[in-house]
């Protein structure tokens, strides 16, 4: 085999060759490789070039100076295409809209960076989720293309408008497909922003990306479009795995639901009881709490003021960081220990942030159980120098409630007001010892 | 003919992609139910292997336990590759001469069938090329890879298919040759010889199951035909006998079929009303059951589909498992003049409905679910229309009577697919040289050294190297053991055992056959006693003392020696006074009957000769 081209280098122009270029090499070894030129892993040494040999595999060749090349031809053939495609036809029902935001539930493996990338429109979605087709009409709605991690508050307000829009469509529920890492998030915003709904918004994702056969993205979006169908609720709620078995899902009010585990299929649970209700492969159980559907028309209850923050207290973190923290903020949610403790050393800040109009706001990162400012005198202290407790909130779910507060009034006290006043069934008011209240 | 093999051996290093052990394990924990649906591949076309499993529309219930974690479970990804595996996979690519790739990419192998609970199987490429010599012939080595072991299935039924999560996981080196293996002999000959270079690792699992050969054969005009899992090496030759013989016979009935002009029609008809009258018979209970019957015509087919009576192999028992791979219990078939289904008439009703002559064949299929009983029946049209054309290629199930049976298509390059969930892992020329350092005696060396410092016959040499008890065999002579006890343990006494009903297989340490031996040498019992004592160990007995006292071993006394000898000369000896010393012999025998196992044979002997003459030098009455 003659090198082709004149570069000293083949790495230099190995390296350059386009994508799916069908190549021989002969190594310095003397043994021949022949495959299709892949791009390199991002985490590849140098000089590896990553070839997919004809049986499929992948490997990476170092390609020293001595490495001679050849170009071959096209890719090889494919096998045998075998398209699966759900039968029969859509059984009826009323029509329900897909709000798509990204996150693994709408991304697939990328084969030529190796990595994840998202789902390209209507088609490729349904072509995934064909499942999606079968219990009557999906419209689907494009809104945001990003992982979770970069969701804002301002998308928030964007969803919920698109939420409203949808309905004002006619959609019978609206199924929102989200990233796992802040779903628990935006579960609680649009629980906020959204009033009089007239049907289900269920927000859904998947814990494995949909490319692997074993994904939750499928059976999870199947669940959610059934809930979407459900007259029975009007109320912003997240559908995902109850356990480790496909054919169990768990429904969680918007406020209550917190993302516990980083990796299971299992990872969102209700915090302080058990889920609003559950779905199988049969029917859909709701529990006694779900609210009812609005009359409608949905509206949107803007707007948020982002001046708002979340600050877990950790033993060490010194005042005077906390106190720089608070600056610029018009309210702060305190992650607690406990029943809603800091150091002392942070009353001194509290006490100045509080006299100047900053609301002060308490929750446990415990996760599960209430705050209470009179069981030690640290609460009580704590609670004589302005801080509101806010009885059995999510730190997060909390934090979302400040900001649509701060933008709902001016006066602190207003603000300190709905904080505490129920809005979306986000108090639990009581919790009992493991039998379903 | 051409022949090549797969080895995949279990590698007792831990599992490859998580902290678990690579034991299985019986202690049961948690139960989830899954489904797999086939996804596509990374050129968007979807494999035929994996898009006719995922057809099927199973679930999968799978049970985890001590071997098993979150990552086993699909609820966690995998964690870095274990590098001890890699290593092993290494060294065999050393000693087979082949060429390690310079960066490892994990890949994921598309199996829907429930046995990865992710759907794929984690395989990465570990090296390509090399050679072996196996009896003066040189074979081609193609690749050695490492790969995840499958979940173990432990039963199931049309509907849900039960798993085991303990052997997922266990890291499994792939080793395939080329096709330069020419005959079932060989094939087996090669087979050892590979079994026993990765036993030389020292770093395998041992028992049953833990080593697995796939077979590749195709004969001139053939088809590549995958064999897949064998377990028992002692087979190896039998497949490949019969599945030439199998090739063979599909040939010849292409040249008959094309012969007649026979061909598929594959048109389905009900034939529902032709049958109303069966009442026994699965035919009749899938029809009184609500379902249907229908039926396939295969004009020119006639009397192929059961012939020949000389051999297992049959055009209709081929179409019966691609039926029954679609789902259905099986066919019936119009040569099957003796089956249930057509008695009465049915089978003329049926050939009159069906508009056939005399060269024209049927097949039936009848099941409660039409889209089952049509989809059986497009696969049996499918394999029908490839016997005209001869061998179709496909994945088979061993049998154990040396037969196989149709599993699935063959798979496809396009079930390989990245696992970007592993970084790519460099090969350093440091970590190369390192395990070149520290190469293992090859089995040739082995047995070479054997037969030198042990004087041990070459045939128990092969067996001890090739049987896989080197390993057992170095360790207990180190601990000091004779090795020709410890041979006569490993490759007589040992496999002799009876194994257990039901629980796990009599797995021994080898300090529990360490002990076995010291308590022989230091007189605890004789050696004529271990099978006993091992029957007793592998009855559950946890000690070597205990198992020795249960089979009524332990050591005669001098004493006790004394009075059963006594004894017996005593109620003998009429027969001690005609005969003599020559009555020796039938006394030996009475005395072994009580004490045989629990004193040295010649220990007993001396004493019965001293009692002897003690009796005959006594002055007769």
């Amino acid at each position: 085999m003659t090198s082709e081209g004149t570069s000293p280098d083949p790495w230099e122009v190995l390296r350059t060759l386009p994508l799916g270029q069908r190549v021989e090499l002969t190594d310095e070894q003397g043994t021949t490789w022949s495959g299709t030129v892949l791009p390199s892993h991002e985490l590849s040494g140098p000089r590896v070039l990553t070839l997919k040999l004809e049986t499929g595999y992948n490997v990476g060749i170092r390609i020293g100076p001595q490495v001679r090349y050849r170009r071959l031809g096209g890719p090889p053939a494919p096998a045998e295409v075998v398209t699966a495609r759900p039968s029969g036809p859509p059984t009826g029902a009323g029509a329900i809209e897909l709000l798509t935001t990204g996150g693994t539930i709408a991304s697939r493996v990328d084969y030529e960076t190796g990595g994840v990338r998202p789902i390209a429109g209507q088609d490729e979605l349904l072509d995934f989720y064909p499942e999606l087709r079968a219990e009557g009409t999906v419209r689907i709605t494009p809104v945001l293309d990003v992982l979770s991690e970069n969701l804002t508050p301002p998308d928030w307000l964007t969803l919920a408008g698109k939420a409203v829009e949808a309905f004002g469509r006619g959609a019978q529920g609206v199924v929102i497909t989200h990233g796992t890492d802040t779903m628990g998030f935006t579960s609680a915003a649009l629980s906020f922003l959204l009033v009089d709904l007239p049907g289900p918004v269920v927000l859904v994702g998947a814990q494995r990306s949909p490319d692997r056969p074993s994904s939750d993205g499928p059976s999870n979006l199947h669940a959610a479009a059934r809930l979407a169908r459900d007259r029975r609720i009007g109320e912003v709620v997240v559908v995902m795995h109850e356990g480790l078995s496909d054919d169990r899902f768990a429904v969680h009010r918007g406020t209550w639901v917190r993302k516990m585990h980083s990796t299971r299929r299992d990872a969102f649970v209700s915090r302080n009881g058990p889920p609003l209700g559950s779905i199988d492969a049969n029917e859909i159980h709701l529990g006694p709490w779900v609210r009812p559907p609005a009359s409608g028309p949905a509206r949107l209850d803007g707007p948020l003021d982002a001046r708002g923050a979340l600050l877990s207290f950790y033993p060490g973190l010194p005042a005077s960081r906390a106190r720089q923290f608070a600056e610029g903020h018009r309210g702060i949610v305190l992650a607690g220990t406990g029943l809603g403790h800091v150091a002392t050393e942070h009353l001194g800040w509290i006490r100045e942030a509080t006299a100047r109009g900053v609301v002060v706001a308490m929750t446990t990162q415990c996760l599960e159980g209430i705050v209470d400012p009179f069981v030690y005198a640290t609460g009580r202290e704590l609670l004589r120098a302005g801080v509101t407790y806010l009885d059995d909130l999510l730190p997060e779910t909390a934090y979302v409630k400040l900001l649509w507060a701060l933008g709902h009034a001016s006066s602190p006290d207003a603000v300190r007001e709905l904080l505490l006043r129920d809005r979306a069934g986000e108090f639990l008011r009581r919790r009992t010892a493991g039998v379903p209240p | 003919m051409k022949v090549g093999l797969e080895v995949h051996q279990q590698i007792a290093t831990g599992k490859l992609f998580c902290a678990c052990p690579s034991e299985l394990v019986e202690e049961e924990g948690a139960t989830f139910v899954r489904r797999l649906r086939s996804a596509s591949g990374e050129d968007r076309y979807v494999d035929a292997a994996a898009a006719f499993q995922a057809s099927r529309g199973l679930s999968y219930r799978y049970t985890d336990g001590p071997s098993s974690c979150l990552v086993e479970c699909d609820e966690e990804p995998p964690r870095p590759l274990n590098e001890t595996a890699l290593d092993v996979a290494l060294t065999m690519a050393l000693l087979l001469e082949s060429r390690p790739v310079d960066e490892i990419e994990v890949m994921r192998k598309i199996v829907v069938d429930g046995s990865n609970t992710s759907g794929f199987q984690r395989t990465a490429l570990i090296a390509v090329g090399g050679r072996l010599e196996v009896g003066g012939t040189t074979h081609e080595i193609l690749s050695i890879c490492l790969e995840e072991d499958a979940a173990r299935k432990v039963g199931g039924d049309r509907s849900e298919v039960a798993f085991r999560l303990d052997r997922l996981g266990i890291p499994l080196v792939e080793i395939a040759t080329g096709p330069t293996i020419t005959s079932g002999a060989e094939a087996r000959e090669v087979a050892l010889e590979i079994g026993a270079l990765l036993r030389s690792t020292r770093r395998v699992r041992r028992g049953i199951g833990t080593i697995r050969e796939d077979l590749n054969v195709s004969i001139e005009g053939g088809h590549r035909i995958e064999i897949k899992g064998v377990q028992e090496l002692r087979l190896l030759g039998e497949y490949v006998a019969r599945e030439e013989r199998r090739q063979q016979l599909l040939l010849g009935w292409r040249e008959e079929l094309r012969a007649r002009g026979a061909r598929v029609d594959p048109t389905v008809i009900d034939v529902g009303a032709e049958l109303t009258g069966a009442t026994q018979g699965p035919v009749a209970s899938a029809l009184h059951g609500g379902g249907v019957a229908l039926a396939l015509r295969l004009p020119g087919f006639a009397g192929l589909l059961s012939t020949p009576a000389s051999t297992d192999e049959r055009l209709g028992r081929e179409l019966a498992d691609h039926a029954r791979a679609a789902g259905v219990g099986g066919i019936v078939h119009s040569d099957e003049t003796t089956a249930a289904a057509l008695a009465g008439g049915v089978a003329d009703r049926l050939r009159d409905a069906l508009k056939l002559d005399a060269h024209d064949a049927f097949v039936l299929v009848a099941d409660r679910s039409e889209a089952k009983v049509r989809r059986a029946l497009a696969a049996v049209a499918k394999r029908a229309q490839a016997a005209l054309e001869g061998v179709p290629g496909e994945t088979r199930d061993p049998l154990p009577d040396g037969r196989s049976r149709y599993s699935r298509p063959l798979p496809g390059r396009d079930r390989l697919y990245p696992e970007t969930d592993v970084p790519p892992i460099p090969v350093s020329p440091e970590r190369l040289a390192r395990l070149r350092a520290s190469l293992p005696e090859r089995p040739a060396a082995s047995r070479a050294r054997l037969a030198r410092e042990h004087g041990l016959a070459p045939e128990l040499v092969r067996q001890i190297v090739y049987g896989g008890e080197l390993d057992r065999f170095d360790e207990l002579v180190e601990r000091g053991r004779s090795a020709g006890a410890v041979a006569r343990l490993l490759i007589q006494e040992l496999p002799a055992v009876p194994p257990r009903p039901d629980g796990p297989p009599f797995e021994p340490s080898v300090e529990l056959l360490d002990g076995l031996l010291r308590a022989t040498e230091s007189g605890a019992f004789s050696k004529e006693g271990i099978p006993a004592v091992l029957a007793e160990l592998a009855a559950g007995r946890t000690t070597v003392d205990d198992a020795v006292h249960r089979a009524g071993l332990h050591r005669a006394g001098a004493d006790e020696l004394a009075r059963v000898v006594e004894q017996v000369v005593g109620q003998q000896i009429e027969l001690v006074r005609q005969r003599g010393e020559a009555a020796f012999s039938p006394l030996m025998g009475d005395v072994m009957r009580q004490l045989r196992g629990r004193r040295d044979g010649r220990e007993i002997a001396d004493e019965l000769r001293r009692a002897i003459a003690r009796r005959l030098a006594e002055p007769s009455h």
